[in-house]
Protein backbone atom coordinates (compact mmCIF):
# COMPACT_ATOMS: atom_id res chain seq x y z
CA UNK A 1 0.00 0.00 0.00
CA UNK A 2 1.94 2.99 -1.22
CA UNK A 3 1.93 6.12 0.81
CA UNK A 4 -0.97 9.01 -0.19
CA UNK A 5 1.71 11.50 -1.02
CA UNK A 6 4.31 9.55 -2.82
CA UNK A 7 1.08 8.05 -4.80
CA UNK A 8 0.18 11.75 -5.57
CA UNK A 9 3.78 12.53 -6.73
CA UNK A 10 3.58 9.33 -9.01
CA UNK A 11 0.12 10.52 -10.58
CA UNK A 12 1.58 13.79 -10.96
CA UNK A 13 4.60 12.65 -12.91
CA UNK A 14 2.45 10.22 -15.38
CA UNK A 15 -0.06 13.72 -15.57
CA UNK A 16 2.97 15.65 -17.19
CA UNK A 17 3.54 13.68 -20.10
CA UNK A 18 6.00 15.85 -22.56
CA UNK A 19 6.73 18.22 -19.60
CA UNK A 20 8.50 15.09 -18.01
CA UNK A 21 10.72 15.11 -20.76
CA UNK A 22 11.31 18.66 -20.74
CA UNK A 23 11.75 18.59 -16.81
CA UNK A 24 14.63 15.48 -17.14
CA UNK A 25 16.25 16.79 -19.84
CA UNK A 26 16.62 20.79 -18.52
CA UNK A 27 17.39 19.37 -15.24
CA UNK A 28 20.62 17.56 -16.67
CA UNK A 29 21.33 20.60 -18.39
CA UNK A 30 21.21 22.53 -14.97
CA UNK A 31 23.24 19.69 -13.05
CA UNK A 32 26.06 19.59 -15.64
CA UNK A 33 26.31 24.09 -15.77
CA UNK A 34 26.41 23.00 -11.82
CA UNK A 35 29.26 21.05 -12.28
CA UNK A 36 31.12 23.19 -14.57
CA UNK A 37 33.21 25.39 -11.86
CA UNK A 38 33.81 22.19 -9.84
CA UNK A 39 37.28 20.67 -9.44
CA UNK A 40 37.41 17.45 -7.56
CA UNK A 41 40.54 15.63 -6.89
CA UNK A 42 41.07 13.23 -9.30
CA UNK A 43 38.54 14.62 -11.85
CA UNK A 44 41.07 17.09 -13.81
CA UNK A 45 44.53 16.91 -15.11
CA UNK A 46 46.99 19.82 -15.45
CA UNK A 47 44.33 22.37 -14.13
CA UNK A 48 41.96 21.10 -16.91
CA UNK A 49 38.65 20.10 -15.88
CA UNK A 50 35.79 17.76 -18.17
CA UNK A 51 33.28 19.97 -20.42
CA UNK A 52 30.01 18.53 -19.01
CA UNK A 53 27.93 21.17 -21.33
CA UNK A 54 29.59 19.86 -24.36
CA UNK A 55 28.94 16.25 -23.31
CA UNK A 56 25.00 17.13 -22.67
CA UNK A 57 24.91 18.92 -25.89
CA UNK A 58 26.55 16.16 -27.90
CA UNK A 59 24.32 13.58 -26.09
CA UNK A 60 21.20 16.13 -26.91
CA UNK A 61 22.08 16.32 -30.70
CA UNK A 62 22.76 12.94 -31.51
CA UNK A 63 19.46 12.16 -33.19
CA UNK A 64 18.09 15.74 -33.84
CA UNK A 65 17.31 17.39 -37.06
CA UNK A 66 20.30 19.36 -37.88
CA UNK A 67 18.83 22.24 -37.47
CA UNK A 68 17.41 21.97 -33.94
CA UNK A 69 21.35 20.95 -32.73
CA UNK A 70 22.25 24.29 -34.33
CA UNK A 71 20.21 26.12 -31.88
CA UNK A 72 20.12 24.33 -29.21
CA UNK A 73 24.13 24.83 -30.32
CA UNK A 74 23.98 28.58 -30.10
CA UNK A 75 21.86 28.60 -26.68
CA UNK A 76 24.07 26.29 -24.90
CA UNK A 77 27.12 28.53 -25.93
CA UNK A 78 25.45 31.09 -24.62
CA UNK A 79 24.77 29.58 -21.46
CA UNK A 80 28.60 28.79 -21.26
CA UNK A 81 29.17 32.91 -21.89
CA UNK A 82 27.08 33.23 -18.84
CA UNK A 83 28.84 31.18 -16.86
CA UNK A 84 32.64 32.28 -17.94
CA UNK A 85 32.92 35.98 -19.23
CA UNK A 86 33.43 39.10 -17.02
CA UNK A 87 30.71 41.43 -18.09
CA UNK A 88 33.23 44.21 -18.51
CA UNK A 89 34.77 42.03 -21.12
CA UNK A 90 31.59 41.18 -23.27
CA UNK A 91 32.62 42.74 -26.37
CA UNK A 92 36.18 41.77 -26.77
CA UNK A 93 35.92 38.16 -25.35
CA UNK A 94 35.70 35.01 -27.76
CA UNK A 95 32.05 33.37 -27.49
CA UNK A 96 31.60 29.85 -26.91
CA UNK A 97 28.55 30.14 -29.31
CA UNK A 98 30.92 29.37 -32.04
CA UNK A 99 32.26 26.15 -31.35
CA UNK A 100 29.44 24.64 -29.69
CA UNK A 101 27.20 25.43 -32.69
CA UNK A 102 29.51 23.31 -35.23
CA UNK A 103 30.00 20.83 -33.06
CA UNK A 104 26.08 20.04 -32.50
CA UNK A 105 25.56 20.27 -36.05
CA UNK A 106 28.47 18.17 -36.80
CA UNK A 107 27.57 15.42 -34.33
CA UNK A 108 23.40 16.05 -35.83
CA UNK A 109 24.62 15.38 -39.47
CA UNK A 110 26.96 12.35 -38.36
CA UNK A 111 24.09 10.56 -36.97
CA UNK A 112 22.18 11.21 -39.48
CA UNK A 113 23.95 9.53 -42.30
CA UNK A 114 24.00 6.27 -39.90
CA UNK A 115 27.77 5.63 -40.15
CA UNK A 116 27.98 4.97 -36.54
CA UNK A 117 26.11 2.96 -34.49
CA UNK A 118 25.01 4.24 -31.47
CA UNK A 119 27.52 2.83 -28.37
CA UNK A 120 29.66 4.04 -25.45
CA UNK A 121 32.74 3.65 -27.42
CA UNK A 122 31.57 5.73 -30.65
CA UNK A 123 29.67 8.42 -28.38
CA UNK A 124 33.33 9.05 -26.80
CA UNK A 125 34.97 9.26 -29.58
CA UNK A 126 32.52 11.99 -31.08
CA UNK A 127 32.89 14.14 -27.92
CA UNK A 128 36.70 13.20 -28.47
CA UNK A 129 36.58 14.98 -31.47
CA UNK A 130 33.99 17.72 -31.23
CA UNK A 131 35.81 19.04 -27.68
CA UNK A 132 38.87 19.55 -30.23
CA UNK A 133 36.91 21.75 -32.31
CA UNK A 134 35.26 23.26 -29.96
CA UNK A 135 38.27 24.54 -28.62
CA UNK A 136 40.10 24.76 -31.49
CA UNK A 137 37.31 27.59 -32.45
CA UNK A 138 38.02 29.12 -29.00
CA UNK A 139 41.71 29.71 -29.96
CA UNK A 140 41.06 30.93 -33.48
CA UNK A 141 38.72 33.62 -32.31
CA UNK A 142 41.43 34.47 -29.50
CA UNK A 143 44.18 35.01 -32.63
CA UNK A 144 41.60 37.23 -34.19
CA UNK A 145 41.19 39.30 -30.80
CA UNK A 146 44.47 39.97 -31.29
CA UNK A 147 46.03 37.75 -28.10
CA UNK A 148 49.75 36.60 -28.19
CA UNK A 149 49.68 33.74 -30.98
CA UNK A 150 52.73 31.44 -29.75
CA UNK A 151 50.85 31.53 -26.01
CA UNK A 152 47.48 31.27 -27.34
CA UNK A 153 48.26 28.29 -29.80
CA UNK A 154 50.42 26.53 -27.18
CA UNK A 155 47.45 26.55 -24.58
CA UNK A 156 45.47 25.85 -27.20
CA UNK A 157 47.63 22.26 -27.55
CA UNK A 158 47.17 21.84 -23.96
CA UNK A 159 43.89 22.16 -23.69
CA UNK A 160 42.38 21.10 -26.01
CA UNK A 161 44.01 17.30 -25.87
CA UNK A 162 43.58 17.22 -21.74
CA UNK A 163 40.12 18.46 -22.07
CA UNK A 164 39.33 16.02 -25.02
CA UNK A 165 40.65 13.24 -23.29
CA UNK A 166 39.05 13.84 -20.05
CA UNK A 167 35.67 14.96 -21.50
CA UNK A 168 35.45 11.63 -23.47
CA UNK A 169 36.39 9.37 -20.82
CA UNK A 170 33.55 11.07 -18.23
CA UNK A 171 31.03 11.22 -21.17
CA UNK A 172 29.04 7.92 -20.59
CA UNK A 173 28.23 9.42 -17.08
CA UNK A 174 25.57 11.92 -18.98
CA UNK A 175 24.79 9.91 -21.83
CA UNK A 176 23.64 6.44 -19.78
CA UNK A 177 20.84 8.03 -17.70
CA UNK A 178 19.80 10.40 -20.58
CA UNK A 179 20.17 7.69 -23.53
CA UNK A 180 17.66 5.12 -21.39
CA UNK A 181 14.79 8.61 -21.44
CA UNK A 182 15.56 9.92 -24.92
CA UNK B 1 113.96 42.58 68.27
CA UNK B 2 115.39 39.76 66.22
CA UNK B 3 113.99 37.62 68.28
CA UNK B 4 110.79 39.47 68.35
CA UNK B 5 110.49 39.14 64.47
CA UNK B 6 111.58 35.41 65.05
CA UNK B 7 108.30 34.69 66.78
CA UNK B 8 106.14 36.33 64.72
CA UNK B 9 107.74 35.19 61.67
CA UNK B 10 107.52 31.29 62.99
CA UNK B 11 104.10 32.48 64.32
CA UNK B 12 102.64 33.90 61.17
CA UNK B 13 104.79 32.54 58.34
CA UNK B 14 101.93 29.93 56.62
CA UNK B 15 99.31 33.31 56.97
CA UNK B 16 101.51 35.55 55.79
CA UNK B 17 101.93 33.40 52.73
CA UNK B 18 98.38 32.59 52.51
CA UNK B 19 97.90 36.31 52.30
CA UNK B 20 100.16 37.29 49.82
CA UNK B 21 99.32 34.54 47.45
CA UNK B 22 95.55 35.60 48.47
CA UNK B 23 96.83 39.14 46.89
CA UNK B 24 98.60 37.59 43.98
CA UNK B 25 95.45 35.77 42.80
CA UNK B 26 93.10 38.70 43.99
CA UNK B 27 95.85 40.67 41.09
CA UNK B 28 95.46 38.47 38.94
CA UNK B 29 91.51 38.23 38.75
CA UNK B 30 91.23 41.93 38.75
CA UNK B 31 93.90 41.64 35.95
CA UNK B 32 91.77 39.12 33.80
CA UNK B 33 88.39 41.07 34.22
CA UNK B 34 86.87 38.57 36.29
CA UNK B 35 86.34 35.66 33.51
CA UNK B 36 87.52 33.10 35.93
CA UNK B 37 84.24 33.54 37.49
CA UNK B 38 82.37 33.81 34.56
CA UNK B 39 83.95 30.65 33.36
CA UNK B 40 82.74 29.06 36.84
CA UNK B 41 79.41 30.08 36.76
CA UNK B 42 79.14 28.73 33.32
CA UNK B 43 80.23 25.45 34.31
CA UNK B 44 78.74 25.32 37.23
CA UNK B 45 75.19 26.82 36.02
CA UNK B 46 75.64 24.15 32.80
CA UNK B 47 72.89 21.18 34.43
CA UNK B 48 70.70 23.75 34.69
CA UNK B 49 71.04 25.57 31.37
CA UNK B 50 67.87 24.27 29.29
CA UNK B 51 68.98 22.63 25.34
CA UNK B 52 68.14 24.70 22.77
CA UNK B 53 68.50 25.06 18.92
CA UNK B 54 70.20 28.67 18.39
CA UNK B 55 69.04 28.90 14.96
CA UNK B 56 64.86 28.06 15.93
CA UNK B 57 65.06 31.00 18.65
CA UNK B 58 67.10 33.35 16.57
CA UNK B 59 64.60 32.89 13.50
CA UNK B 60 61.41 33.62 15.22
CA UNK B 61 63.32 36.75 17.24
CA UNK B 62 64.55 38.18 13.82
CA UNK B 63 60.39 37.40 12.19
CA UNK B 64 58.73 39.34 15.21
CA UNK B 65 61.62 42.23 14.59
CA UNK B 66 60.61 42.27 11.32
CA UNK B 67 57.13 42.32 11.85
CA UNK B 68 57.37 45.11 14.43
CA UNK B 69 59.57 47.23 12.28
CA UNK B 70 56.93 46.70 9.27
CA UNK B 71 54.08 47.55 11.59
CA UNK B 72 55.65 50.58 12.69
CA UNK B 73 56.90 51.26 9.17
CA UNK B 74 53.32 51.19 7.34
CA UNK B 75 51.89 53.34 10.36
CA UNK B 76 54.58 55.76 9.60
CA UNK B 77 53.67 55.65 5.87
CA UNK B 78 49.85 55.76 6.58
CA UNK B 79 50.55 58.83 8.29
CA UNK B 80 52.86 60.41 6.02
CA UNK B 81 50.56 59.57 3.51
CA UNK B 82 47.49 60.91 4.71
CA UNK B 83 49.09 64.46 5.41
CA UNK B 84 50.80 64.47 2.18
CA UNK B 85 46.99 63.62 0.89
CA UNK B 86 48.19 60.50 -1.52
CA UNK B 87 45.67 57.78 -1.73
CA UNK B 88 46.36 55.15 1.02
CA UNK B 89 47.42 51.67 -0.04
CA UNK B 90 45.12 48.68 1.18
CA UNK B 91 44.02 48.58 4.07
CA UNK B 92 40.78 48.58 6.62
CA UNK B 93 39.69 44.57 8.09
CA UNK B 94 39.53 42.53 5.11
CA UNK B 95 37.11 39.82 4.93
CA UNK B 96 38.08 36.25 4.50
CA UNK B 97 35.82 34.28 1.84
CA UNK B 98 36.31 30.44 0.70
CA UNK B 99 37.46 29.62 -2.72
CA UNK B 100 34.08 27.23 -3.71
CA UNK B 101 35.07 27.23 -7.54
CA UNK B 102 37.13 27.84 -10.42
CA UNK B 103 36.25 28.65 -14.01
CA UNK B 104 33.90 27.01 -15.84
CA UNK B 105 36.09 26.65 -19.05
CA UNK B 106 39.71 25.81 -19.60
CA UNK B 107 40.35 29.34 -21.38
CA UNK B 108 39.09 31.58 -18.38
CA UNK B 109 41.51 31.84 -15.21
CA UNK B 110 39.03 32.59 -12.25
CA UNK B 111 37.89 31.42 -8.91
CA UNK B 112 33.91 31.89 -7.30
CA UNK B 113 34.10 32.51 -3.61
CA UNK B 114 31.66 32.10 -0.88
CA UNK B 115 30.86 36.04 0.12
CA UNK B 116 28.64 37.88 -2.11
CA UNK B 117 26.99 41.10 -2.21
CA UNK B 118 24.92 40.75 0.89
CA UNK B 119 28.36 40.51 2.86
CA UNK B 120 29.93 43.68 1.22
CA UNK B 121 32.08 42.79 -1.74
CA UNK B 122 31.56 44.96 -4.60
CA UNK B 123 32.53 44.64 -8.41
CA UNK B 124 35.72 45.53 -8.03
CA UNK B 125 37.15 44.57 -4.73
CA UNK B 126 40.50 43.54 -3.90
CA UNK B 127 41.17 40.58 -3.59
CA UNK B 128 44.71 38.79 -1.94
CA UNK B 129 45.71 35.58 -0.79
CA UNK B 130 48.33 34.59 1.10
CA UNK B 131 51.73 35.65 -0.56
CA UNK B 132 50.17 38.72 -2.69
CA UNK B 133 47.38 39.79 -5.13
CA UNK B 134 45.19 37.46 -6.37
CA UNK B 135 43.00 38.97 -8.47
CA UNK B 136 39.59 41.40 -8.82
CA UNK B 137 36.23 41.02 -8.13
CA UNK B 138 34.16 41.19 -11.80
CA UNK B 139 30.72 39.66 -10.66
CA UNK B 140 28.52 39.72 -7.52
CA UNK B 141 25.50 37.63 -6.59
CA UNK B 142 23.89 38.12 -3.27
CA UNK B 143 25.89 35.40 -1.93
CA UNK B 144 28.67 34.54 -3.98
CA UNK B 145 31.40 36.44 -6.54
CA UNK B 146 33.44 35.22 -9.41
CA UNK B 147 37.15 37.06 -9.09
CA UNK B 148 39.20 37.29 -12.80
CA UNK B 149 42.52 36.00 -11.39
CA UNK B 150 45.60 37.99 -12.15
CA UNK B 151 46.73 35.01 -14.08
CA UNK B 152 44.02 35.22 -16.83
CA UNK B 153 45.81 36.66 -19.88
CA UNK B 154 43.23 39.18 -20.24
CA UNK B 155 44.00 40.63 -16.71
CA UNK B 156 45.93 43.54 -16.74
CA UNK B 157 47.69 45.16 -13.49
CA UNK B 158 49.81 48.15 -13.50
CA UNK B 159 53.08 47.06 -11.62
CA UNK B 160 56.14 48.69 -10.40
CA UNK B 161 59.55 46.82 -9.57
CA UNK B 162 60.23 47.51 -5.71
CA UNK B 163 64.22 48.14 -6.43
CA UNK B 164 64.30 50.51 -9.39
CA UNK B 165 60.42 51.80 -9.87
CA UNK B 166 60.13 50.67 -13.69
CA UNK B 167 56.82 50.51 -14.47
CA UNK B 168 54.98 47.84 -16.54
CA UNK B 169 51.85 46.13 -17.34
CA UNK B 170 51.58 42.28 -16.14
CA UNK B 171 49.07 40.05 -18.31
CA UNK B 172 48.68 36.38 -16.91
CA UNK B 173 50.40 33.58 -18.98
CA UNK B 174 49.49 30.52 -16.79
CA UNK B 175 48.82 29.68 -13.15
CA UNK B 176 52.07 30.49 -11.72
CA UNK B 177 53.60 32.97 -13.76
CA UNK B 178 52.79 36.80 -15.26
CA UNK B 179 54.37 38.52 -18.13
CA UNK B 180 55.10 42.43 -16.92
CA UNK B 181 55.62 44.31 -20.47
CA UNK B 182 57.83 47.41 -19.50
CA UNK B 183 56.76 50.93 -20.50
CA UNK B 184 60.47 52.02 -20.90
CA UNK B 185 62.74 50.88 -24.08
CA UNK B 186 65.39 50.03 -21.08
CA UNK B 187 63.88 49.64 -17.51
CA UNK B 188 66.42 48.98 -15.04
CA UNK B 189 65.12 45.73 -14.64
CA UNK B 190 67.35 42.61 -12.77
CA UNK B 191 66.15 38.56 -12.27
CA UNK B 192 64.98 38.68 -8.43
CA UNK B 193 63.36 41.96 -8.73
CA UNK B 194 60.08 42.02 -6.32
CA UNK B 195 56.82 43.39 -8.40
CA UNK B 196 54.06 44.87 -6.44
CA UNK B 197 50.82 46.94 -7.50
CA UNK B 198 52.11 50.83 -9.29
CA UNK B 199 51.12 53.76 -7.92
CA UNK B 200 49.41 54.25 -11.40
CA UNK B 201 47.22 51.24 -11.53
CA UNK B 202 43.87 52.69 -11.91
CA UNK B 203 42.39 48.77 -10.78
CA UNK B 204 44.72 48.25 -7.54
CA UNK B 205 45.54 50.36 -4.82
CA UNK B 206 49.32 50.69 -4.63
CA UNK B 207 52.15 48.14 -2.76
CA UNK B 208 50.69 44.61 -3.06
CA UNK B 209 53.57 42.16 -3.91
CA UNK B 210 52.43 40.01 -6.58
CA UNK B 211 55.97 38.31 -7.40
CA UNK B 212 59.63 38.02 -8.23
CA UNK B 213 61.44 38.30 -11.65
CA UNK B 214 62.18 35.19 -13.40
CA UNK B 215 63.67 36.03 -16.68
CA UNK B 216 63.82 38.88 -18.44
CA UNK B 217 63.96 39.33 -22.78
CA UNK B 218 64.76 43.20 -23.41
CA UNK B 219 65.20 42.51 -27.14
CA UNK B 220 61.60 41.78 -27.10
CA UNK B 221 59.45 43.92 -29.51
CA UNK B 222 57.43 45.72 -29.24
CA UNK B 223 58.30 46.40 -25.35
CA UNK B 224 60.85 44.82 -23.14
CA UNK B 225 59.39 41.65 -21.14
CA UNK B 226 59.63 40.13 -17.81
CA UNK B 227 58.28 36.68 -16.47
CA UNK B 228 57.01 37.12 -13.70
CA UNK B 229 56.83 34.53 -10.89
CA UNK B 230 53.54 35.13 -8.96
CA UNK B 231 53.83 34.97 -5.41
CA UNK B 232 50.59 33.73 -4.06
CA UNK B 233 49.79 29.72 -5.33
CA UNK B 234 46.90 30.31 -7.21
CA UNK B 235 47.00 26.48 -8.35
CA UNK B 236 45.78 25.86 -4.50
CA UNK B 237 44.21 28.66 -2.87
CA UNK B 238 41.77 27.80 -0.48
CA UNK B 239 41.11 30.93 1.21
CA UNK B 240 40.92 34.50 0.55
CA UNK B 241 40.79 37.82 1.85
CA UNK B 242 38.46 40.91 0.04
CA UNK B 243 39.07 44.12 0.43
CA UNK B 244 36.43 46.54 -0.70
CA UNK B 245 37.45 48.86 -3.44
CA UNK B 246 36.30 52.27 -1.37
CA UNK B 247 39.67 52.75 0.25
CA UNK B 248 41.84 54.13 -2.67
Amino acid sequence: MPHPISKMIIKWWQGLGVGQNLLLTMGALVICCLLMPLRLPGMTLMEVAPNWLLIWLICWSLNRPVVLAIVAGISIGLVQDSLTIPAEFMHLSPSHTWGMALTAGLTALLQKQRYIKENFISIALIVFAMTIIAETMIAIQLSFLGFDLSEVWAKQQQITLISALLTSLWTPVVYFPLSKWW
Amino acid sequence: MIDTLRRWWLRYASQLFLVVVGLILAILLRHNHGTVWLEAYQWLSRPFQRPYDPQVVLETAKLRELSYRLQELESQNAQLRRMLQLPTVLNGSPLWAQVIGRSADSWWQQVLISKGARDGVKVGSIVTGTGGLVGRVTEVSAHGSRVLLISDPSSQVGSALTRSRALGILRGQSLSTGVMEFIDRDPDAKVGDIVTTSAFSTLFPEGIPIGKIRSIDLNHQPAPEAVIDFSAPLSMLEFVQVYAPSHF
